[in-house]
């Protein structure tokens, strides 16, 4: 058991300060994240692992702003964006994060380009086509531009999703489940794009509940009942496996 | 966006299917009814006619006119209401969309432009289609009116080249106006919304959803309250206008009414308690399938009712003061000659003559087509129960008739075919009834013989209490037609009962139509997006026949549902015709017409029906492993 929650001390691209969720009220309610405190490292790879129901997904939504919390402050980069507003969230959103999800969540009317593309036209500006597929030649689909999300494969589509998020150079991609809905070789491609993009020094920060998954990662926080329990730096799959397994007992 | 925009509509077509459909039938019907009704007031008979026949056509255009002013409102009315409500399910529909949109940085403003983007592009594209098509529909209307003989048979709508501006700014407004309140609630989705399986299902009854509920409840009381107050006229166009707030306040307060009603659906077997729970949990889809329903239902049955039960009223009303045993149709100044057959006590001989009516002078003056007819004063007061109201009536002056628009006291000008007789004085009146009848009573001198001679006349006869009936009916069918009191009353409620039918499929015949897509559209909206739930409901163990059955009998339940919450809305109507005959003829009258009831609730079952099933086979085509396997 550490004696600190803190991950690593300098530069954190995150920083969570005591933060809790609670959902419902009175008898019913549930502290889904119970005063947490973490800092995820600027140009690390963290994971955030925990049996169902522990909070993970929780933590990872209040962390990129999707999920206001009762307490506490959340600090991305050097920005409090704990009571943070709608518009703010927004450019939050447009410039310094990116999501991808287990579900892909792509628009499916849309190409593959299309869809990188969108953060860019959403954030009002005109997508060079070449720095489009430059961003999509990165994930290894340069010749799947024109496709639309039907027409790829589960890892293709996440690849697109990644694509999507890294398009506009974010400070911290969140991931959650990134690899949930994948075939063993898929997920593995998927990790492999993960684990390049933290080399080159892009914070990401992940939510999975794959041993394998997670040790691909810097670092793994392990989460119960919405409080941090552990952390390990540097484990292979098989100790965050036994791990985990201690922690859900 | 807009680039967005053209894509989400290749995208999800059956949402904007449904969507176009109700904005270019909406144009369609509201040009159509705009174009007859300019059309109609600018009408003008054939030069040839003789003046009698262009004054009587001029008569009839008149209360076509005002028959098209309430086809024009109802138009607006309904493709406001049905392109509205559309457009909000299409935008509540997509709220996983939106909030994925929102999650990859898109702003609340932005989404906002992209739905109403998506509303202008729609707006734009349906009234290019509804105009075309508002052309078919006005010649149908039109043939409809020259059909029913509201209309001479020359009569055609005409096309005017600005109605193209104002049908595409009808289109654009109405589509635009359709979706702000969604559009607003749409932009307002939580990022986190598009992790969710399905879009959560937002909270239904809205701050606006409610305070629009409650100013068409207020508007529904107050017509209500008022219409015994309004007179002949006023309280029956009062309580023909009590349907349309009615059903929009009901159709408001649907999401929170349907499910209750949907407790009454018997949740036998595990059909009937998924469609129970399926039709509480989907208020939205509900209510959305139930609002247009209820509109049908509650126009043309409420509307239907009241045109019924006022006819009724009025030949009541008529039966109640016609003093007399025998009709004598025949042309002409026959009452001296009626008046010798032995037997007959007393006649009263009354000849139509179109004319027209000036009221004001100067700038309020006013011109208006009227039925004149030439009376014999005391006779007349005795057939027709009008006591001593005529007496004043003699030589050059006129009397106000049954029929109203006309002051019972001051002066107006009076031209009948080929006789202008200026400045007259009107001296006395009877009080208006429910059935009309003549706007002006004259006196016989005033009226040329010749004209007389051979306009419709109709003689209401007395019998002496010796007389021999058949014998002075034998005698008088020498003169002309012969009925006694009561079958001409029965013909001539007949008569008008059948007008008023033909008003009724004139003015909601095509409207109910639209009704009718707009329901038919909501169901096939919302089957497009319960692929999945079908599909999920087929890996829990449910057969195909057992998820279409559940799909069927909750489309049932909401049309059941939508059908009694109509009656509500047309029982407003009841109401208020119940209360508006009893203060103007004297005893309440309804006249519920049956037979249309019955014909509204079949259509609409098997409408719904019909279209359920076919969605929900279509919808569940594919394996359900393959659905469930596919995330987008």
């Amino acid at each position: 058991m550490p004696t600190t929650d803190t991950v690593t001390r300098v530069n954190a691209a995150v920083t969570l300060r005591g933060v809790s969720r609670v959902y419902g009220r009175g008898a019913a309610a549930v502290r889904a994240v119970d005063n947490v405190s973490l800092e995820f490292p600027r140009g690390g790879w963290t994971a955030v692992m925990g049996p169902s129901g522990s909070g993970k997904s929780t933590l990872l939504h209040c962390a990129a702003g999707l999920e206001k919390v009762d307490s506490g402050q959340v600090i991305v980069g050097d920005n409090d964006i704990t009571s943070a507003s709608d518009a703010e969230l927004t450019a939050l959103r447009r410039t310094r994060i990116g999501f991808v999800f287990q579900s892909f969540n792509l628009i499916g009317s849309l190409s593959a380009e299309r869809n990188v593309a969108l953060p860019l036209r959403l954030a009002g500006q005109r997508p060079k086509p070449a720095e489009v597929r430059a961003t999509l030649a990165r994930v290894g689909l340069a010749d799947r531009a024109r496709h639309r999300p039907r027409e790829l494969s589960g890892g293709q589509q996440q690849r697109v999703a990644i694509a999507r998020a890294m398009v506009t150079r974010p400070e911290v991609l969140f991931a959650d489940e990134p690899t949930g809905a994948l075939d063993s070789t898929a997920a593995r491609t998927v990790l492999d794009l993960m684990r390049e993009m933290a080399d080159a020094g892009q914070s990401i920060v992940m939510v999975t509940h794959d041993p394998g998954a997670a040790a691909r990662a810097d670092a793994v926080v392990f989460l119960r009942d919405g409080r941090v329990v552990d952390h390990v730096t540097g484990a292979g799959p098989r100790e965050v496996a036994d791990r985990l397994a201690a922690w859900e007992r | 966006m807009m680039g967005m925009s053209r894509a989400g509509l290749a995208e999800r077509w059956p949402l904007f299917a449904g969507a176009f459909l109700s904005v270019a039938l909406g144009v369609a019907l509201v040009q159509s009814s705009l174009l007859l009704l300019i059309s109609a007031a600018t009408y003008d008979p054939p030069a040839g006619w003789s003046e009698a026949a262009r004054m009587a056509a001029s008569d009839n255009a008149v209360a076509a006119v005002s028959m098209l002013g309430v086809i024009l409102g109802i138009a607006t009315f309904l493709a406001g209401f049905i392109i509205s409500s559309t457009f909000a399910f299409t935008v509540d529909q997509r709220r996983r969309d939106l909030a994925l949109l929102r999650l990859v940085g898109g702003s609340r403003g932005q989404l906002r432009r992209l739905l109403l983007g998506e509303a202008l592009l729609l707006g734009f594209l349906g009234a290019a289609a509804g105009i075309p098509a508002g052309v078919a529909v006005m010649n149908l209307q039109g043939w409809l009116l020259r059909r029913m003989e509201f209309m001479p048979a020359d009569f055609e709508g005409q096309w005017r080249l600005w109605i193209l501006g104002v049908s595409f700014g009808t289109g654009l407004a109405l589509a635009v106006a359709g979706v702000l309140v969604a559009a607003r609630r749409g932009s307002r989705v939580r990022p986190l919304e598009a992790l969710r399986e399905t879009g959560a299902a937002a909270r239904v009854m809205t701050v606006s959803r409610w305070i629009f509920g409650l100013i068409f409840l207020g508007g529904a009381l107050a017509l209500i309250i008022v219409a015994p107050h309004g007179g002949v006229s006023g309280g029956v166009a009062m309580a023909m206008n009590v349907a349309m707030p009615a059903a929009a306040a009901v159709a408001a307060f649907s999401p929170l009414l349907v499910p209750l009603l949907g407790r009454l659906i018997p949740a036998g077997g595990v059909t009937g308690s998924l469609a129970r729970a399926n039709l509480a949990d989907a208020r939205r889809r509900s209510a959305s399938v139930a609002a247009p329903l209820i509109v049908l239902a509650g126009l043309v049955i409420g509307n239907a009712a009241a045109g019924a039960s006022f006819t009724t009223a009025g030949a009541d009303q008529m039966r109640a003061q016609t003093r007399a045993d025998l009709v004598v149709e025949a042309p002409g100044p026959v009452g001296d000659r009626i008046r010798s057959v032995p037997g007959v006590a007393a006649v009263s001989t009354e000849t139509a003559i179109p004319a027209t009516v000036t009221t004001g002078s100067g700038e309020d003056q006013e011109s208006e087509s009227a039925m004149a007819m030439v009376i014999d004063p005391a006779a007349y007061a005795a057939a027709h129960s009008a006591g001593d109201a005529l007496t004043a009536l003699r030589g050059r002056a006129v009397a106000a008739g049954p029929g109203g628009d006309v002051p019972s006291r001051g002066t107006i000008r009076l031209r009948l075919p080929g006789l202008d007789l200026g400045e007259i004085p009107v001296v006395a009146g009877v009080p208006a009834t429910m059935s009309g009848g003549p706007n002006v009573l004259l006196a016989p001198g005033v009226v040329p013989a010749a004209m007389l001679a051979s306009a419709p006349t109709q003689s209401f006869v007395s019998l002496a209490g010796d007389a021999d009936p058949p014998a002075v009916r034998a005698a008088l069918a020498r003169v002309g037609e012969v009925s006694t009191a009561d079958a001409w009353l029965r013909a001539d409620a007949k008569d008008r009962n059948s007008t008023s039918d033909k008003i009724l499929l004139v003015i909601m015949g095509l409207g109910g139509l639209y009704a009718l897509i707009g329901v038919i559209n909501s169901v096939v909206i919302g089957a497009a997006a319960r692929r999945r739930e079908f599909a999920e409901a087929r890996v829990t163990g449910l057969t195909r026949g057992q998820v279409v059955r559940s799909a069927l009998r909750e489309s049932f339940a909401v049309t059941v549902a939508g059908l009694v919450l109509g009656g509500v809305a047309a029982g407003a109507t009841m109401a208020t015709v119940l209360t508006t005959t009893t203060a103007v003829v004297g005893k309440g009258t309804l006249d519920i017409p049956w037979t249309l009831v019955a014909a509204v609730i079949a259509v609409a079952l098997l409408v719904t029906s019909v279209t359920s099933l076919l969605t929900s086979l279509s919808a569940t085509r594919r394996r359900p492993v393959l659905l469930l396997g596919a995330t987008e």
